[in-house]
């Protein structure tokens, strides 16, 4: 056969599965560039034509001995502002592109980094971890024989406590980035403190534990006996590799679903006590200003939380169309335990249908959630623009408030821990912009 | 071990305590089915939440073998008096179970003395008179205790009123933690670097500038800070803080605390809380849109195209680099150009460098704490120096 028959062959009987498959589905295919190019008759040049990558031999598999993200992909990264950069962005935070991530764990190269005085590079032979004070029998360890302890392996998220903070007295970020990335998720591996006390002995009158690390800050933080007798570890893994310095290589302490600072990276010591410390994070700074003018201090827990993240700001609907079904997914979290559902809403919070979670439900870790949603016309409903908000609920009943019900307690000068629905408006055009349903 | 045994037993008794608290308030008996689970227990956690203890060798989804456990595993040493002495460093506040505090060293420093040390290696970043600015913190913001009647300011009830000033006078409840944080984070690029007089010196001083008084007595310019009198120091905010986390049973008032969902602004449905699913916001709430387009000086900036990064123009930006990374340092001591450099370059340009680079005891950074390649800081270096961009 000539090879032009043989090529309008095969062009048609792709067109005749179009058929097929366009009568099952034709949303899914309607509007596409591909249907576009066919009806004009030459073929999309992505498929028609010779790629680069095609021909030509790839790179040896010896190029990278540590593999990098396509290059394709360098706008998916972490992200800073002068805005929350103190110290020359020592003291500061880059947060996690959430937008982009996918499934309920970050990659380690775009988990979220907060220091209070720089990224610190730990040599692990000189590492060792003191634990002292309130225990019958005080020990150094160097890291091997830390890693000697049995091992345990939890997926966690950590977040800083002020993720959304900048946003009590109305929205600042219109960016899902911004607004609530000051998180990211891993699989962590380490032991529990638990398993090492058995070895050293608490004595009964210690009520808390010290952590410090050996950063330029000597960061340290007060940490109550019930978590380190409970679910607290000392971590050396992350996603199947060591720590990566911004997460506190080679050691950090990790309290499941309590503020990312409590998390001490870098750690050196650890000593227990009958009294509390009040270190410099323990003061203004990790405390919740109240109306009454009391502060709530160790507040520990990051409590219910959720977010959509498709749509967001950063990757609108400016293509989707009337009538197209597509997928609204979502973040949600606890630490204060496991997700039991997330509610959805179109309206900014009045209305909620259930939304369905997906994946694995973890305690005190990311859980992804999804709505399958038809797109009405000019992205309005009962002719008012969507606004999309999710509000998820956790094993221990709490249930995330709204920006009235949280403001009428905490005020708008807490800073920290807040979990108020989160809503999203789509305008006429598909665009996508952070806005707030509230009172006052 | 015995004693973790018995310990456990204490935490245990107190989460059943608190729970059975939450049984009293709540009303447990409306819980929906998909708001429980099989996994977790009763208990509550200090922090209010779901607990996951063993059962069936599972803790929540996760297998947990427990005949590790079993075993004395004795890996590491005791730490020498030596070691212990070199990093148990740590400061805790005066109590009434520990008059002395812990950890509070010998010594004294005086304001005058604070206020030139302050001059020399902390009002580059925190401001005269501890003003801050440029996203470095404020030390200060005048009398501590008038500052302190402004932590009821909130701007939820009138959004033109001033908010409330949140500086170590006004808020901070202890002073050692100032005193310990000023020895071993501070000064930014070079801690651990000040002797234990000096240390009271600069909190002399702080104290001084925030207007605060020690046992009656104002912390005036001719002030002299010692051991014995800093023990005697009550911060205005002392007792602005919940819970309670003093004294040698404080952790059953901080169980009950977070227990209540009402103490934080939390909703719980197992205290009264409805998931509401028609008709939830309050009548009066609007949609409030973001206010002059936001915050979006963001690094780098915001971009969701998946093209082939730019080649980056490597080129030193010499005016730049000094306002980011020098400036803050610089303006107030060895600008460019300025005369005092001729101390520095007796020996030649290339000491100049070499101790930049390696960073100085005089509270240089390595490098200015920038990652310039070696000839982008020379360049950089010979602009200081001569305060001309080649
Ligand atoms: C290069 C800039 C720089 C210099 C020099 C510097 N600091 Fe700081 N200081 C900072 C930054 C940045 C922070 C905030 C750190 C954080 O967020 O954890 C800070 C925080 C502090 C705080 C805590 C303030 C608060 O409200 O949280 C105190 C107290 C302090 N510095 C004292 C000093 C003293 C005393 C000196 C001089 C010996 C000094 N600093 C020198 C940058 C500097
Ligand atoms: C945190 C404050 C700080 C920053 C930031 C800083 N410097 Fe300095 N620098 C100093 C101080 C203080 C000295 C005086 C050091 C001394 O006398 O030991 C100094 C000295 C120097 C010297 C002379 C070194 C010697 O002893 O001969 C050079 C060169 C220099 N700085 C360059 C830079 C450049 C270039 C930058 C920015 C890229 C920079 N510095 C950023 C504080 C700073």
């Amino acid at each position: 056969m000539a090879k032009k028959e043989l090529q309008e062959e095969k062009t048609l009987a792709r067109r005749d599965f179009f058929k097929k498959t366009a009568a099952a589905s034709v949303t899914a295919l309607a509007g596409t560039s591909l249907f576009a190019h066919e009806s004009a008759g030459a073929g999309d040049p992505a498929i028609m034509n010779h790629t680069k990558w095609g021909q030509a031999w790839g790179d040896p598999v010896d190029k990278f001995h540590y593999g990098q993200p396509s290059p394709y992909e360098h706008n998916n990264v972490r992200r800073a502002t002068s805005l929350l950069s103190s110290g020359n962005f020592r003291a500061s935070i880059a947060v996690t592109p959430i937008h982009e991530s996918e499934g309920i764990i970050t990659p380690n190269g775009l988990f979220f980094s907060r220091s209070h005085g720089g990224t610190a590079y730990v040599n692990p032979n000189e590492y060792r971890l003191m634990i002292h004070g309130l225990v019958e029998k005080p020990i150094v360890l160097t890291l091997a024989q830390l890693k000697r302890y049995p091992s345990v392996t939890r997926t966690h998220f950590i977040e800083c406590p002020a993720n959304g903070g900048q946003e009590w007295r109305g929205p600042q970020f219109n960016s899902v980035q911004f607004a609530k990335g000051f998180m990211a998720s891993a699989e962590w591996t380490g032991v529990y403190i638990k398993t090492i006390l058995e070895d050293l002995g608490l004595k009964p009158e210690a009520q808390w534990m010290l952590a410090e690390g050996s950063d330029n800050s000597k960061m340290g933080r007060t940490v109550p006996v019930d978590k380190v007798l409970d679910d607290a570890m000392l971590v050396w893994g992350q996603n199947g590799e060591a720590l990566r310095p911004e997460q506190g290589y080679p050691v950090r302490l990790l309290l499941p679903g309590w503020e990312g600072n409590l998390c001490v990276k870098w750690l050196r010591r650890l000593e227990f006590s009958q009294e509390p410390w009040y270190c410099k994070e323990e003061t203004s700074r990790y405390t919740d200003l109240k109306p009454t003018g009391k502060a709530i201090q160790h507040f520990y827990a990051n409590e219910v939380n959720s977010t959509v993240t498709s749509p967001s700001p950063e990757i609108p609907w400016t293509d989707v169309k009337e009538g197209d079904i597509v997928e609204i997914e979502g973040l949600a979290w606890s630490g204060m335990g496991t997700i039991t559902g997330v509610d959805i809403s179109f309206d900014g919070g009045k209305n909620y249908v259930e939304a369905q979670l997906k994946g694995l439900v973890l305690p005190k870790s990311w859980t992804r959630w999804s709505y399958m949603y038809k797109i009405p016309k000019n992205f309005q409903e009962n002719g008012k623009q969507i606004i999309l908000a999710s509000r998820a609920m956790d094993d221990a009943g709490y249930i995330q408030p709204t920006i009235d019900q949280e403001v009428s307690v905490m005020g708008v000068e807490a800073v920290y821990h807040r979990n108020a629905v989160e809503t999203w408006e789509v305008t006429e055009s598909g665009k996508v912009n952070h806005v707030e349903i509230r009172s006052v | 071990m015995l004693k973790l045994e018995a310990y456990k037993k204490v935490i245990v008794s107190a989460t059943v305590a608190a729970s059975v608290a939450v049984l009293a308030v709540g009303c447990v008996e409306d819980v929906k089915p998909e708001n429980t689970s099989s996994t977790k227990s009763a208990k509550v956690a200090i922090d209010g939440g779901s607990v996951y203890p063993v059962v069936n060798g599972k803790t929540g989804p996760y297998y947990a073998p427990e005949q590790k456990l079993a075993h004395h595993l004795n890996y590491g040493r005791v730490p020498n008096a030596a070691e212990l002495a070199a990093w148990d460093t740590d400061l805790q506040p005066v109590s009434e179970l520990s008059p002395e505090g812990h950890g509070i060293p010998e010594g004294q420093g005086s304001v005058e003395d604070g206020e030139e040390l302050y001059d020399a290696k902390c009002v580059m970043c925190h401001g005269d008179f501890g003003s801050g600015g440029g996203g470095y913190p404020a030390l200060s913001k005048g009398n501590a205790e008038e500052m302190h009647k402004t932590l009821t300011n909130n701007r939820w009830k009138d959004p033109e009123a001033p908010g409330p000033v949140r500086v170590f006078g006004s808020y901070w409840p202890e002073v050692t933690t100032l005193w310990w944080y000023i020895r071993d984070g501070m000064p930014h690029p070079f801690s651990d670097s000040l002797t234990d007089d000096e240390v009271y010196a600069l909190t002399a001083y702080i104290l001084n500038i925030n207007e605060m008084s020690i046992d009656g007595e104002e912390v005036d310019d001719d002030y002299v800070l010692t051991r014995e009198k800093f023990l005697k120091i009550v911060m205005p905010n002392v007792d602005g803080f919940e819970p309670n986390i003093r004294g040698a049973n404080a952790l059953p008032g901080v169980r009950a605390y977070f227990a209540n969902a009402k103490n934080f602004g939390a909703q719980n449905l197992n205290q009264g809380a409805v998931r509401c699913m028609h008709d939830c916001q309050k009548a009066t709430a609007q949609v409030k849109h973001i206010k002059f387009g936001g915050i979006k000086d963001f690094t780098p900036p915001m971009s969701t195209v998946r093209d082939l990064p730019a080649k980056k123009a490597e080129k030193l930006d010499v005016k730049k680099t000094y306002t980011a990374a020098c400036a803050m340092c610089h303006d107030s001591y060895l600008a460019p150009g300025a005369p005092e450099w001729s101390g520095y370059t007796a020996n030649g340009m290339d000491e100049v460098y070499a101790k930049g680079m390696k960073g100085t005891e005089g509270g240089m950074p390595a490098k200015g704490g920038t990652d310039l390649s070696d000839a982008d800081f020379k360049t950089m270096a010979d602009y200081l120096v001569s305060g001309k961009v080649k």
